[in-house]
């Protein structure tokens, strides 16, 4: 593929792309990590965890977060036992407290071809963010899921900060791939392999032929805390297009005649603001939080303000 | 709004194909860019309901092809010339007359002078701006308007392009008059003597194209006309001309003919040829002909036992004009009029028609009124044995199947009448007649000389509608010719002598004046239609000729020096006129039913101006010269048409480039 912006892309004897060169530094530098290691994820669900963490649990467990009482039966612990009352009302009454987990954190990023387009490319943005959140988790002693679409049988799961380069290594390494499954597929099979509750986060440009919506409703019947990075590049969202083009989708070679007007750019944009108003609408509908994102923002700014606005970080 | 045609047909299918050919190389041409997208779902969806990939839709988006196809609509409407009726001035007025007499075919501009000047005209044609209009007029001894004024320059050459040479003489006057009928319209007089111009007058430029041999065009007023003289031809052009070819039969010796020819030299160098004469094509004699530059000699032939024929004199010179190396002459056959008189006794009469000149032309019969009732009488009348029947003092029953001449008697009663104005009216006889008036148009009255005539009794005499009288006396006219069908009957009022108590008497004593026998050759040759000359008439080139042929047929065919055959009809006046006369050479006549010709004429240019092929340097029109403008016109070449093409060549680089995308 070849490197082309708009201007360019009119003098080129090739088939001119949208495709982006692959070298574009690395994911995370380190201020970005520095800032990262301040924040951490939230999630408006109280989830139960595996091990002990930072995250209150539904489980009763020795943490210093007061629960209930109850009736004292033979063979507790007689460390609970709530003396206090014991002295007031002359019976046995232990004290309950809420256990402290750790949080579970998915991240699942579209590595398909249409990723792999814009400047930059669609596909760093979606690593950098993924990189970005799972670093906060891993922060925080969260347990941190990763896995592109292609690689969804096989994620990478880490635990602590000293974990992060394995993370990372992940997803520096991770292309975008030809053989991706759909996102149905890659949402089925996360679904069966993941039992558990916590957050998910979908990073994905959405430009699927087969739909969305089946994906999603997947993820919606785990009741995880989902999020979708809904990632654009400028040449999608401005189209700059002259002549008369025959269009080949990347992904599917499906060929499209058009000549470009001024009408027919004005119509594109209309249904492109079609296309994200209706995902937003079923994100909206479906609790699941909509984020949208455009390829050449800058991710510092993203993760700061943008995403701890909509509530994933704080 | 109207709409003036610039182009040719061919160039209008040549222009009509470009359009389609535009949208042909759209369809077969365009070539889409190929451009790798992440997904074409949104454009899928976008173009679902454009319908893009619609053959009339890619049209509708398609800005160049729009843009083309509007600059081809512009072009073609463009050769349309539109325009509107309003009040634009007009620009000015050209009138080109252009010479196509016969000295124009010189070849001494090759390829000849003709279309030398032709190639002139239509240099100023292309100069004139859109505004001007022009005529156009080919001229040699008569006028001929080509082309009206008009704008539409094509319609200005094709004129041009359809005039060819003539072998006429020139004289531009009539031409002239015409250009200044246009440039100074007529005046109107009313009762009241007050002239009233009908239409205002137009300044007109007048290019008069010619090779100067045009001589004085006269005190003509000209007014507002302003004449170019454009001179074609080399200066000092030498030739050689035959002016003059005539034949002539040997007083005595009737079988001999003599041929004469006029030869000049309008050049300046001394000219030795030979002079060839030819009968019916085969070469009959030759005689050397030594001429100084300048001069002119006479040649002379003789011939013998000839008694028809057609005489060619070539001379055999190559020079600047061909058409005056040759001359035709015809030898005519000599017939004799058969002439039927029918008299009780007329000595003048007799006597008249047996004098030498009548006996060469005609055979005479002569018989008493008691034949007119034999058989013989009414056969020979069937057959139209003669030429012309004589009655003197009796009538026929009935009118024959001939000419007639009666004299000092009254035709037949089928023939009069007293009211009806087709019929012959007779007066009352008076005594005496004094004859007044000779008309001396006719033939058979130019030369008498009447006033010395006493008569003693004459009638007076009114022809029919159709007739002409004669001679008018003062009761009346008493001599008059009137056409009968093919025939022409003539009466005279009197009678040369009369029965008498002691015999026959004079009754004028005009028989034994010397104009008689005038009176009576012109009669029998007027009437009989005989042929007296050996050498047959020649006439110019275009001009008409008046033919005297026999009364037994009413229509003759005339076949011209190349074989074409043409019918001429009689003339209301009896006399037979043929007009196409404009190649030059021998023409016969035929009878109907008849081999060989009974008449020859012949088309000659014998023209010593049309021979001179000097160029005159000036013309005069009246107390004006004109001197020749300068011979080289510097016209403006027109070059839209070569930057039309250019446009619609960049057109179609333009469309090749973009759709192969060279350099986008």
């Amino acid at each position: 593929m070849t490197r082309l912006d708009s201007t360019s892309s009119l003098t080129s004897q090739s088939p001119t792309t949208f495709a982006s060169s692959q070298a574009q530094g690395p994911l995370l530098s380190s201020e970005m990590m520095a800032k990262l290691e301040r924040m951490e994820l939230v999630t408006r669900k109280i989830f139960r965890g595996r091990m002990k963490g930072e995250r209150r649990s539904k489980r009763k467990g020795q943490s210093v977060e007061f629960a209930d009482f109850r009736n004292y039966v033979s063979g507790d612990d007689l460390r609970f036992i709530d003396w206090n009352l014991f002295a007031r009302m002359d019976r046995l009454y232990l004290k309950l407290f809420l256990e402290e987990e750790d949080l579970h954190f998915y991240a699942l990023v579209d590595d398909s071809l249409s990723m792999d387009f814009g400047t930059p490319s669609k596909f760093f943005v979606a690593r950098q963010l993924a990189a970005s959140l799972c670093y906060i988790g891993l922060c925080r002693g969260d347990r941190v899921s990763i896995s592109t679409f292609g690689r969804s049988a096989t994620p990478v799961v880490v635990r602590g900060k000293s974990t992060a380069h394995r993370m990372l290594g992940y997803l520096e390494s991770a292309p975008c791939t030809e053989a991706s499954p759909s996102m149905e597929e890659t949402m089925r099979r996360f679904c069966l392999k993941n039992t558990g509750k916590g957050i998910v986060v979908v990073i994905t440009d959405l430009m699927n032929k087969s739909g969305y919506e089946t994906a999603l409703k997947m993820l919606v019947a785990r009741e995880m805390d989902i999020y979708l990075l809904h990632v654009l590049s400028p040449e999608e969202l401005e189209p700059k297009l002259v002549g008369d083009l025959s269009l080949l989708d990347c992904e599917d070679r499906d060929r499209r005649d058009i000549s470009v007007s001024a009408s027919l750019l004005q119509r594109y944009e209309q249904t492109l603001n079609a296309f994200i108003e209706q995902a937003r609408s079923f994100c909206n509908r479906r609790s699941i939080t909509y984020v949208s994102v455009r390829s050449d923002q800058p991710i510092e700014p993203l993760i700061n303000e943008y995403l701890r606005t909509r509530g994933l970080v704080r | 709004m109207n709409w003036i045609n610039t182009l040719t047909p061919w160039q209008w299918l040549l222009l009509a194909a470009i359009p389609p050919a535009i949208l042909s190389l759209y369809f077969l041409k365009l070539k889409r860019r190929e451009m790798v997208v992440p997904s074409t779902l949104l454009w899928k969806r976008t173009i679902e309901d454009l319908h893009v990939n619609s053959i009339w839709q890619r049209l509708r988006n398609n800005l160049l092809l729009i843009l083309q196809l509007l600059f081809m609509g512009l072009v073609i409407l463009a050769c349309l010339r539109p325009g509107w009726s309003g009040m634009n001035r007009v620009g000015e007025r050209r009138i080109y007359i252009i010479d196509n007499s016969a000295s124009m075919s010189a070849t001494d501009q090759p390829p000849t002078r003709l279309d030398v000047a032709k190639a002139k005209v239509r240099e100023l044609i292309s100069d004139t701006s859109s505004d001007d209009v022009g005529m156009v007029i080919a001229f040699s001894d008569r006028a001929d308007v080509r082309q009206g004024f008009t704008s539409d320059k094509r319609r200005l050459l094709d004129a041009v392009d359809s005039i060819q040479f003539t072998s006429h003489t020139t004289d531009a006057r009539e031409a002239l008059r015409a250009a200044a009928g246009l440039a100074n319209p007529g005046r109107t007089s009313f009762e009241d003597n007050k002239d009233i111009q009908v239409a205002d007058a137009v300044p007109a430029t007048v290019y008069l194209v010619t090779d100067g041999a045009i001589g004085d065009l006269g005190e003509a007023d000209y007014g507002q006309l302003k004449i170019e003289y454009l001179p074609v031809g080399a200066v000092d052009t030498p030739n050689l001309g035959i002016v003059g070819f005539a034949l002539e039969r040997n007083e005595e010796r009737t079988e001999e003919i003599e041929a004469f020819a006029r030869i000049v030299n309008t050049g300046k160098e001394h000219v030795d040829c030979t002079a060839s004469l030819y009968l019916d094509d085969v070469l009959l004699d030759a005689s050397a002909v030594s001429i100084d530059g300048g001069q002119e000699t006479g040649i002379r032939f003789e011939i013998q036992g000839i008694e028809r024929g057609k005489l060619k004199l070539e001379l055999d010179h190559s020079d600047g004009l061909s058409i005056d190396n040759v001359a035709y002459a015809a030898i005519r056959p000599s017939r004799q009029i058969a002439v039927l008189l029918v008299t009780a006794g007329n000595t003048a009469l007799q006597t008249g028609l047996k004098t030498t000149r009548v006996q060469q032309i005609a055979s005479v019969v002569e018989q008493d009124p008691t034949f007119l009732n034999s058989p013989e009488y009414a056969a020979a009348v069937a057959d139209s044995q003669y030429d012309l029947i004589i009655f003197d003092a009796c009538s026929p029953s009935k009118m024959p199947a001939s000419n007639t001449l009666f004299i000092g008697s009254l035709p037949p009663e089928d023939i009069q009448s007293n009211d009806a104005p087709s019929k012959w009216q007779f007066g009352e006889p008076v005594s005496p007649a004094l004859i007044l008036d000779v008309n001396r148009l006719s033939p058979i009255t130019q030369y008498l000389e009447m006033a010395s005539v006493s008569i003693v009794e004459a009638r007076s005499i009114t022809p029919p509608e159709t007739g002409t009288i004669l001679m008018t006396s003062d009761s009346g006219p008493v001599f008059a010719v009137a056409p009968r069908g093919p025939f022409q009957d003539a009466i005279l009022g009197f009678d040369i002598v009369r029965p008498g108590p002691n015999g026959t008497e004079m009754n004028t004593d005009w028989g034994i004046k010397r104009s008689f026998p005038v009176f009576v050759y012109a009669a029998v040759e007027n009437l009989g239609g005989g042929i007296t000359q050996a050498s047959a008439p020649s006439v110019r080139p275009g001009w008409p000729i008046h033919l005297t042929l026999s009364s037994r047929a009413d229509t003759y065919e005339i076949v011209d020096p190349k074989g074409n055959r043409t019918t001429i009809d009689r003339g209301p006046d009896g006399r037979f006129i043929f007009t196409q006369t404009d190649t030059p050479g021998a023409y016969e006549v035929f009878a109907p039913g008849l081999e060989y010709p009974v008449e020859l004429f012949c088309s000659n240019l014998f023209s010593s101006s049309e021979s001179d092929l000097a160029i005159g340097t000036e013309i005069q029109t009246g107390a004006e010269m004109i001197a020749a403008t300068d011979t080289t016109i510097r016209a403006r070449q027109e070059t839209w048409r070569w930057l039309l093409l250019l446009g619609l060549v960049l057109l179609m680089v333009e469309w090749v480039v973009f759709n192969k995308r060279v350099f986008i």
